[in-house]
């Protein structure tokens, strides 16, 4: 009795405690988009410590490259990030070129500007699509996966994969664009401009949406540099970075398009940075296709098993997820003596720790989903 | 700014640093002289606009990697004619100066310049540690942990130094070059 009377007290009273819960999220939450855990200790609805656990899924590529021959390495790149690996395969081929002292053909350059940003439009397509369902919209996931398909066929069309591709190689691509492929490719184009307006009725605009979005996890641009964001993470909070403009690679310094940026970098800034990203792809692919230089897809004097001279070469590319980086040290043997591969969701993810306390749970999966993680790339 | 003109600036600063006599192709790349430059050197990047931390990582220069390293049959091949040598074993390579010692990687970016400043610290691969840059760039605080998980350096003044990729029962550091792997419970 006198235990009912001091909860009634406790009740009343106004600095009522209440226990802290430790909870985990992940490794097998569809939220996490792989085997991601987090440890939530929460106090109610609000997170007082993140700890985010990685590596289930490391492979040590970086290790495995030390027994491997420079084009061996390419078929492990394609593991990274899965999503968009055509990027992973030009970011370790522009390395190893630059260690090679090779250089692709123009046409081979063209060709992988067209790859590099026909994945990122698929990738970008899957974080539209599985970000609606994080946030409870189902329906904008079934059309982004309609047009990801046309995509993906047309990358089976080229290469025979859908995922882990291998077609950009050491001097230059697997095989030349057929003039079918390139103009089913154009097609795909013109199908998809009209598409971008209907995501944007779908999910952009959508007032529940961005109820969720709008001021949630809010990035200053201080904190970005802080912890080295790169890619729409790091131009949602309206620091202009883009490596396509800043080190541009294969050509990109002769086309037209924009870097969008956000304002404020909440978690719709990120997305919107995307769906607008999506823009300038198709922008950057129709130039590409009208001006593709002709000639050869590969250039000459690619040794079967490279051995190049003793040194040091780096190389980084916008790929989806970000600024990816391939730092490659050369021994003089067939094998890379060092890989290091600096990767955009690794160091996107890093901020969750301190980013995540304060927040409601409900609003840690509109945080994780719009910094755009892919497990194989964090963990490698 | 040109790699020249930053080259000159770091050199009216810090003297001792140099440039580094194998570079990184097309990036400017210094040399540290010793892990007592690194936080000054750093806090001074970071003050004229070098403010993002990119990449922290180190190479093992100890020598050729140690196939028993490798888990499964090297290179396995069913094709290879009985007792025939695998296509890919690791061999030194005559004129390489290996050493038993770790060159860290550090790269600094500058959002505002567009540059890139690479600095290179050689340190003993036993028994030393190297100050953590955690309390200047919170970019370090994973790929700092990455580094000793996969290399076994140490950083002094690190909030959380513990593993980051390797499971818990994983022994050694695996991208040393003389790591060997033990048998855990996933082997056979």
């Amino acid at each position: 009795m006198s235990n009912m009377m001091s909860a009634a007290d406790a009740s009343t009273m106004p600095e009522l405690k209440s226990d802290q819960l430790f909870i985990n999220l992940g490794p097998q939450h569809p939220s996490t988009h792989g085997v991601l855990r987090i440890g939530l200790t929460i106090n109610g609805e609000v997170i007082v410590k993140a700890v985010p656990d990685i590596g289930y899924l490391h492979r040590g590529t970086e290790k495995l490259a030390e027994v491997r021959n420079y084009h061996h390495c390419v078929v492990l790149t394609d593991r990274w990030d899965y999503v968009s690996a055509m990027p992973n395969n030009l970011v370790f081929c522009l390395a190893a070129e630059k260690l090679m002292g090779v250089k692709a053909t123009p046409r081979a350059d063209a060709l992988r500007v067209i790859m590099c940003e026909m994945n990122r439009v698929a990738s970008h397509l899957l974080f539209f699509g599985t970000y609606g369902i994080d946030l409870g919209a189902y329906t904008p996931f079934l059309y982004a996966f309609r047009e990801r398909e046309m995509v993906l066929d047309l990358f089976e069309m080229i290469c025979g994969a859908r995922l882990t591709y291998n077609y950009i190689r050491l001097g230059g691509v697997m095989v030349d664009a057929s003039p079918e492929w390139l103009a089913r490719t154009g097609e795909f184009v013109e199908y998809f401009k009209p598409r971008l307006d209907e995501y944007d009725t779908l999910l952009t605009y959508n007032p529940i949406f961005m109820a969720r979005t709008e001021g949630v996890g809010i990035v200053t641009a201080k904190e970005a540099v802080d912890w080295a964001l790169s890619g729409p993470n790091l131009r949602g909070s309206g620091v202009n970075h883009d490596v396509r403009k800043t080190d541009p690679y294969c050509g990109y310094e002769n086309y037209d398009f924009d870097v969008p940026l956000g304002k404020t970098g909440s978690c719709w800034d990120r997305y919107f940075c995307r769906v607008s990203e999506m823009r300038q792809s198709i922008r950057i692919i129709e130039q590409a296709i009208a001006k593709l230089p002709a000639g050869p897809f590969m250039s000459p004097g690619v040794a079967k098993i490279p051995k190049p001279a003793p040194g040091e070469s780096y190389a980084h590319v916008e790929a989806s997820r970000g600024d990816l980086g391939i730092y490659l040290a050369s021994d003089g043997g067939i094998s890379p003596f060092r890989m290091h591969v600096h990767a955009p969701s690794f160091i996107n993810l890093a901020m969750l720790q301190e980013k995540l306390v304060g927040m409601k749970v409900s609003d840690v999966i509109a945080l994780l989903g719009s910094i755009d993680i892919v497990l194989g790339e964090v963990d490698r | 700014m040109t790699n020249d003109e930053i080259f000159a600036k770091i050199q009216a600063k810090f003297p001792k640093i140099e440039k580094a006599a194998v570079p990184v192709k097309d990036y400017l790349t210094v040399r540290l002289a010793s892990p007592a430059d690194l936080v000054s050197f750093s806090q001074w990047l970071k003050d004229s606009s070098f403010d993002m931390l990119e990449t922290v990582t180190a190479t093992d220069l100890l020598g050729p990697v140690d196939m028993k390293g490798f888990i499964r049959q090297q290179n396995f091949n069913p094709f290879l004619p009985e007792g025939a040598t695998p296509q890919i074993e690791a061999a030194a390579t005559a004129g390489y100066p290996y050493k038993p010692a770790m060159d860290l990687l550090y790269v600094f970016y500058s959002v505002t310049e567009k540059a890139r400043v690479f600095a290179r610290l050689e340190i003993a691969r036993e028994g030393v540690s190297v100050p953590s840059l955690v309390p200047l760039f919170k970019s370090a605080d994973w790929q700092e942990r990455e580094t000793f998980d996969l290399l076994g350096i140490r950083f002094d003044g690190h909030p959380n130094l513990i593993k980051i990729l390797t499971p818990d029962f994983t022994v050694g550091h695996p991208l040393r070059k003389d790591y060997a792997h033990v048998k855990d419970r996933f082997d056979e």
